[in-house]
């Protein structure tokens, strides 16, 4: 009960924090891309002390806190309210089943922590934890969905109803991707799907293209560019939280961050081998200290792997915001054929391949169908790659309608 | 030779209706006409014969001919010649059959005319109040002499909220603007939307009118003019004043001297280029691609840089005056010109490169927003707007002005009529602006900077300048009058047509689109709402209170 408290706090702590500060990150990335300086100026009050503007992120919060929290009068209260803790909570609540390492050893400096090795995830061994996964994900949605519509202005109701059928269509493909890493781990369980890939390979490696259409529809869950339609600043203001302001908009802004560290660590978990790195860590699941006896090995080796999957975590979001600069958002027909006319048809692709690839080598047995196998995994994905480039004329612009002249045609 | 053609064609087609007509050099026409033909003139005009449709302006003419003056303007771009029809209506309730049933393209100036002229057009297909704000009682037009600038009518209603029209059936409203993000200027356009596309929109603008045309004809002199004309755009603000100073020169035949004409058209030049840098950026921001955005105002900078050292300016280049320019540009600035211009050609090279061979910005922008030749010549369209659907009109080159008639450049044209050819003729054009802007360096020969011009202008003249601006053709329009000032200044921006043809653009499109198609045309609202009257508050100034402003938000409407 303490230990789970204990890591609780941790987590939280370390939540709130990495979001802050992921936020200064991408100011200042978007700066350098953009040729700018960023945020820089805020360091330690009260001193000329600046250190590169680490102090911003404090300032930002407060900021948000001390802002008036205004409530406008054509809202519905009580759902305007329920809005931004919902997809908060949803958001917070989704780390529970999420590894963030392997196991500490249960022992320090020879006192029993535990009766054994501790594991580095809030509520271990979850069997469904995917499913879980999944299912609170979902429910972000909702907060999105009761945002729109409670703020009553049609801008929000509109950015509402898009990131609703955004979130709905891509949870699809999203869902087809993990199909085969599933299917290849034989476990819903994230631990054991990592420990898989420490025995066999990362899924990356094995599914390439599983590993695509699930990143593609991890953008497009975390509402980022170039899928950042619920919110697009040029077209519907701000979106669904067009009318929030204070504390009830940190909490949607910190929400948003959080989708995208969700959405990387899950790239991270289900397909990049998690706390595995080939020569580094060791692979079998449980610690074995690199074959040295003795607690700080056991230590050291627990730490390393925590580092590892943090570490991995950090690239892809790095590359989430490397992206965000990169390209223009697409519009809402185009997101959404690209979802269910490119990304669906591929996850279906990757799930028949790795199943009865799965089959053959399970039947077969033969060491080197293995590398066969990868072979035709990364066929399938240049061949679905060029494919979709031969019909890129999947996501193009629709014809218009026919012009049906209105009345008001002659009024300009 | 031109001039007397299209006078005779008109003659032989009309004889009597032709009272009197003026042939001051060959690039203007000036004819005056009986009101009864004035429909078929046009239609001739405008169908026959092939003209572009510029303007039409209204003039109480009342206190020198006991008249009202109305004249619609017409360009033959290819024939190099601008053509004003005008007719003089009686002063007892002035009457004129509409021209918009065959020229759909003077729909807003002859509403504009109504409004602030009152001259009723009769036939007109949607005469709804356009520029007078909502609370403007009816029946006062601030534009004749007899209204003082700073009069504010006793009935003005302040609580009278604009009359929309109905949508269509099964569509929904969404009001976009008067603020949005994407509007830099307050417009408003009542979008009728199904699901999301838009299906139809009503535009309701002309916010922000600040009575410039009022108070040039009313307490400002000819010289004071270039520098509020200069104000009216917030990005070329250049280009009105040296095509209101034309238009004054063209009516009193004189001609600036070379050096003048040379720095004229190297500054025009110069916010050419800022504005089409400033425009790629804000298209980029406006599809979401903010990094294309930031780095094209990198780019932008050195240019404003470069006017603030060579004028003092970043904008607001204080330039004009009648028969001249006000500085000189130094060896100095001009070395320094050129190593801008090589640094900008430097860097907006790869950018160019960069965005035409994008993918996802012509996934955004290739068949959006469309209008062909048809709709431009229905709507007027000019600029950056009609090049890019093929038609190739540009003032440089047809209407030769201030030194263009001595640089070489071309006209860059695109056959798409989409965003997407809007971009590519907007990026090219910024090489043409620095290739022109060399060649006016080498050429530019020491002189003199300014006529000594020591009699008073003379009284009752017409003069017409057509200026390319970064937007479409400025056109302005003045009648020279007494005490040192114009009787009338009549500013056509490139926006008040341009923006005509946006409903056609956003019809039945989606609204992720609306924004890019309305931003493709550079819209500049200022520019087009140059002309209103008078601050309304200005005889009760209150200071409000926070505490009371917060009370008027939050007091719950019904």
């Amino acid at each position: 009960m303490l230990l789970a408290l204990i890591k609780i706090a941790i987590l939280l702590g370390g939540l709130m924090t990495a979001a802050a500060y992921f936020v200064l990150l991408e100011r200042r990335m978007a700066a350098w891309i953009q040729d700018r300086i960023g945020p820089n100026r805020v360091g330690i009050p009260l001193t000329n002390i600046r250190i590169f503007g680490l102090g911003q992120p404090l300032a930002d919060g407060l900021k948000f806190i001390l802002k008036e929290e205004f409530t406008p009068s054509h809202v519905d209260r009580a759902l305007f309210v329920a809005a931004p803790i919902v997809i908060l909570v949803a958001a917070l609540s989704l780390f529970a089943v999420i590894p963030v390492g392997s196991f500490l050893p249960s022992k320090v400096a020879g006192h029993p922590l535990s009766d054994g090795p501790i594991e580095m995830t809030v509520a271990p061994g979850v069997d469904a934890a995917l499913i879980y996964v999944f299912a609170l994900s979902s429910i972000a949605v909702y907060g999105v969905i009761l945002g729109g519509w409670a703020s009553n202005n049609k801008y929000s109701f509109l950015g509402g109803l898009r990131s609703s059928a955004q979130l709905v269509a891509y949870e699809v493909p999203m869902g087809l991707g993990i199909l085969g890493a599933v299917l290849a781990a034989g476990s819903l369980n994230l631990s054991e799907i990592i420990a898989a890939q420490a025995d066999r390979g990362w899924f990356a490696l094995l599914q390439p293209l599983g590993f695509v259409v699930f990143s593609v529809a991890a953008f497009a869950e975390a509402a980022r560019l170039p899928f950042d339609l619920p919110e697009c600043e040029q077209e519907l203001v701000g979106g669904y939280h067009t009318e929030y302001s204070g504390m009830k908009l940190l909490l949607f802004l910190v929400a948003e961050f959080l989708h995208m560290i969700t959405a990387a660590f899950l790239m991270v978990i289900l397909f990049l081998g998690g706390w595995h790195f080939p020569g580094l860590t060791g692979s079998s699941m449980a610690l074995d200290g690199w074959g040295h006896p003795g607690e700080l090995w056991l230590w050291g080796q627990a730490l390393v792997r925590a580092g590892v999957l943090l570490g991995k975590v950090f690239c892809i979001i790095v590359f989430f915001m490397l992206v965000r600069w990169t390209w223009p958002r697409f519009r809402y027909d185009q997101l959404m054929s690209l979802a269910w006319k490119v990304m669906l048809p591929l996850g279906l692709i990757n799930f028949v391949v790795s199943a009865c690839l799965e089959q053959l080598q399970g039947t077969l047995g033969y060491a080197w169908l293995r590398w066969v196998a990868i072979a035709l995994a990364w066929i399938v994905l240049f061949g679905a790659w060029i494919g979709v480039s031969l019909l890129g004329s999947v996501t193009e612009n629709r014809p218009r309608r026919p012009a049906q002249p209105l009345e008001s045609d002659l009024r300009a | 030779m031109i001039a007397r053609d299209k006078l005779n064609l008109l003659k032989d087609k009309f004889g009597p209706a032709i009272l009197r007509a003026d042939l001051p050099d060959d690039g203007r026409l000036f004819v005056s006409v009986e009101p009864s033909a004035i429909r078929d003139i046009c239609r001739y005009l405008f169908g026959d014969l092939d003209a572009r449709y510029i303007i039409s302006i209204g003039v109480d003419d009342r206190p020198f001919s006991g008249k009202f003056l109305v004249t619609h303007n017409f360009a033959f771009d290819a024939e190099k010649l601008l053509v004003c029809v005008m007719v003089h209506l009686p002063a007892e309730n002035p009457k004129l059959d509409s021209i918009t049933r065959d020229v759909p393209a003077a729909n807003w100036a002859e509403r504009e005319i109504r409004d602030m002229v009152g001259v009723e057009f009769e036939g007109h297909c949607y005469p709804k109040r356009l520029v007078l704000p909502d609370g403007w009682p009816d029946g006062v037009h601030p534009l004749r002499k007899d209204f003082a600038w700073n009069e504010v009518p006793k009935d003005f209603e302040e609580e009278r909220e604009f009359e929309f029209d109905e949508p269509p059936a099964g569509c929904t409203v969404v009001p976009f603007g008067p603020f949005h993000p994407t509007l830099d200027e307050p417009a408003h356009f009542r979008l009728y939307v199904e699901g999301e596309m838009v299906r139809g929109c009503e535009y309701r603008g002309f916010m922000v009118h600040r009575g410039i045309e009022k108070l040039a004809e009313s307490v400002l002199n000819y010289n004071d003019i270039p520098m509020m004309a200069e104000r009216i755009c917030g990005i070329c603000g250049c280009v009105h004043s040296v095509a209101y100073v034309q238009a004054v020169e063209n009516a009193a035949a004189i001609k600036p001297p070379p050096r003048a004409e040379y720095i004229r058209t190297i500054m025009l030049e110069i916010e050419r280029l800022h504005s089409h840098l400033l425009w790629v950026g804000l298209a980029c921001h406006i599809v979401g691609f903010d990094t294309l955005f930031m780095q094209s105002f990198r780019i932008r900078e050195p240019v404003m840089w470069i006017a603030e050292k060579i004028s003092g300016n970043r904008k607001t280049y204080g330039l004009c005056l009648i028969g001249g320019v006000r500085w000189d540009i130094t060896a100095e600035s001009r070395a320094e010109l050129r190593a801008v211009l090589d640094k900008l050609e430097a860097e907006w090279r790869p950018l160019v490169a960069a965005v035409l061979k994008d993918r996802n910005i012509q996934k955004r922008t290739r068949g959006i927003g469309i209008a062909d030749k048809t709709a431009c010549k229905r709507s007027g369209l000019i600029g950056p707007v009609a090049r890019a659907a093929g038609v190739d009109i540009d003032c440089r080159r047809d209407h030769p002005y201030a030194a263009y008639d001595r640089v070489r450049f071309d006209v860059i044209t695109s056959d798409g009529g989409d965003v997407w050819s809007r971009v590519v003729v907007r990026a090219k054009e910024v090489f043409e602006s620095i290739e022109i802007i060399r060649q006016c360096l080498d050429k530019m020969e020491p002189g003199p900077l300014q006529l000594g011009i020591e009699d008073e202008l003379p009284v009752g003249r017409l003069g017409l300048s057509s200026v390319e601006a970064p937007r479409g053709e400025s056109h302005h329009f003045v009648i020279t009058g007494e005490n040192n000032r114009p009787r009338r200044w009549r500013v056509r921006a490139p926006t008040y047509q341009n923006l005509q043809g946006v409903p056609a653009m956003i019809k039945d499109q989606q609204i992720a689109d609306m924004t890019i198609s309305l931003g493709s045309i550079d819209p500049c609202f200022s520019c087009t709402d140059r002309l209103e009257t008078i601050d309304l508050k200005s005889g009760a100034t209150k200071i409000w209170t926070e505490g009371e402003l917060l009370k008027l938000v939050r007091t719950k409407k019904a």
